[in-house]
């Protein structure tokens, strides 16, 4: 197919941004080898992360940059806006694998301020598919209408939803019964909210008491072992 | 060490890349603030050992990522949905790649017969290709019949990701690209899969999902 001097510009340039990824991947691999020649010897053996990290699929959070962790150190779910819906099977599954086959220590739900998401959220405008997905914020501004609306400052409102938002992530985490039973077991996991800040690149933690969170989710929510399968 | 350790780690550590991301690109953070330009959608799994932007050697802003349980698409996931649609139409990423990678614990578990409770729905996906290519998976060694598994999931993947108008609209209107890539855990290198496919297929898929 004849293809204009434009669209052959574009496709140049597209086949030099891949390249440049191989690129790159092989530097990596060559650093990597270089400090330490097994390294991926062991990766090969298999994953032992202590963490679960759950974020928002925003570009400018990566995880293991932002944690300062290596390759095998942390299991990672991103979606938009950081969401654990709880009829979720795609973020629910990653729990269920992170919690019940690899025993992750700490689980992390990592929001940012500045995020899309939740900005949409705020926004009276209809965007198709993200409608039901986001949809899930709206929910936590309504659990939260009273505090958020009497916030006057409009970046103060939204930074504020981005934390709320976070908070009720880890109480969904908490309500499954994966985290449940394991904790009652090994006293692990444990879940943490914290907030990224790209102005600065700094996380910050909202303290989520999870001690707290779990005794107060667990009059309704409670799900002891018994049905090992279960979610 | 113990358990709260670890995590205070993580924040140490955070303070420390900060502080010299700042000195190496001043420019970054200011930058990032102002919003997101990613090029690459990356759609990856969730194993520890398969960090995109590190193993990319990119930095942040330049991935848009989601990462799943053995990098599975379902058609009527409305998390990977909602991914593609925000990263393809509003922040019209020029690539969209879907990673697999060797030693997965999803496609292992899918080469299986264990119950899994809420994973195996999930996983479903990966038993219909089990399904469909049995013969040749078990003519393999149980090692290349896991690597084989996981071509055929990202191929699959392939598969629904061009069944989805928003992508198709993209290909057409300004040349987005698709790409398959098999991660290998033991030696870190990325590989690039052959997803070329005959023109009739294009055509056929063009007339069956193109919505106006």
């Amino acid at each position: 197919m004849a293809q204009s001097p434009d669209q052959q510009t574009v496709r140049r340039y597209l086949q030099q941004s891949h390249e440049r990824i191989f690129e790159n991947n092989r530097k990596w691999v060559a650093t990597k080898t270089q400090s330490d020649p097994a390294f991926f010897d062991k990766l090969a053996e298999g994953q032992q992360p202590d963490y679960l990290y759950i974020g928002c699929s925003d570009s400018r959070v990566p995880a293991n940059e932002i944690m300062g962790l290596d390759a095998g150190e942390v299991f990672v779910h991103r979606n938009i806006a950081n969401l654990v819906p709880t009829v979720d099977l795609n973020v629910m599954s990653v729990i269920n694998y992170a919690v019940r086959h690899l025993r992750v220590k700490h689980i992390v739900v990592c929001g940012h301020y500045n995020c899309g998401g939740v900005q949409a959220a705020l926004t009276p405008t209809d965007l198709g598919i993200l409608n039901p997905w986001l949809r899930n914020i709206r929910d936590v501004y309504r659990l939260h209408e009273q505090e958020l609306d009497q916030i006057t400052d409009d970046t103060a409102r939204f930074n504020r939803l981005v934390e709320l938002n976070v908070i009720e992530s880890c109480r969904n985490i908490i309500k499954t019964a994966a985290v449940q039973q394991s904790y009652q077991e090994n006293e692990y996991p444990i879940v943490h909210g914290w907030v990224f800040d790209l102005k600065v690149g700094l996380l910050k933690d909202l303290h989520v008491d999870f001690e707290a969170t779990l005794r107060d989710i667990k009059k309704i929510y409670s799900l002891p072992s018994g049905s090992k399968a279960s979610s | 060490m113990t358990s709260q350790d670890r995590l205070t780690t993580a924040l140490n550590r955070n303070k420390e890349w900060a502080a010299q991301t700042a000195q190496q690109h001043p420019d970054l953070f200011p930058t990032l603030a102002a919003g997101q330009q990613p090029e690459i959608l990356w759609i990856g799994c969730s194993d520890s050992r398969c960090p995109e932007t590190t193993m990319l050697g990119l930095k942040p802003g330049d991935v848009f990522v989601h990462r799943n349980i053995a990098n599975v698409l379902h058609a009527a996931d409305l998390s990977s949905s909602a991914v593609i649609e925000y990263a393809v139409h509003h922040l019209r990423v020029r690539h969209v790649v879907i990673c697999g990678h060797t030693c997965c614990g999803g496609v292992a578990a899918a080469m299986g017969n264990k119950q899994l409770g809420i994973l195996d729905p999930w996983l479903m996906p990966l038993r219909q290709l089990r399904e469909q290519h049995l013969a040749t998976l078990q003519s393999l060694s149980p090692e290349e019949a896991m690597l084989r598994l996981a071509e055929l999931n990202v191929q699959e993947g392939l598969r629904l990701l061009k069944q989805k108008n928003v992508v198709l609209e993209a290909v057409e209107q300004r040349g987005l690209q698709l790409h398959g890539l098999i991660y290998d855990v033991g030696s870190g290198v990325l590989r690039p899969m052959d997803t070329d496919e005959p023109e009739e297929a294009g055509k056929a898929r063009l007339i069956a999902y193109k919505t106006e």
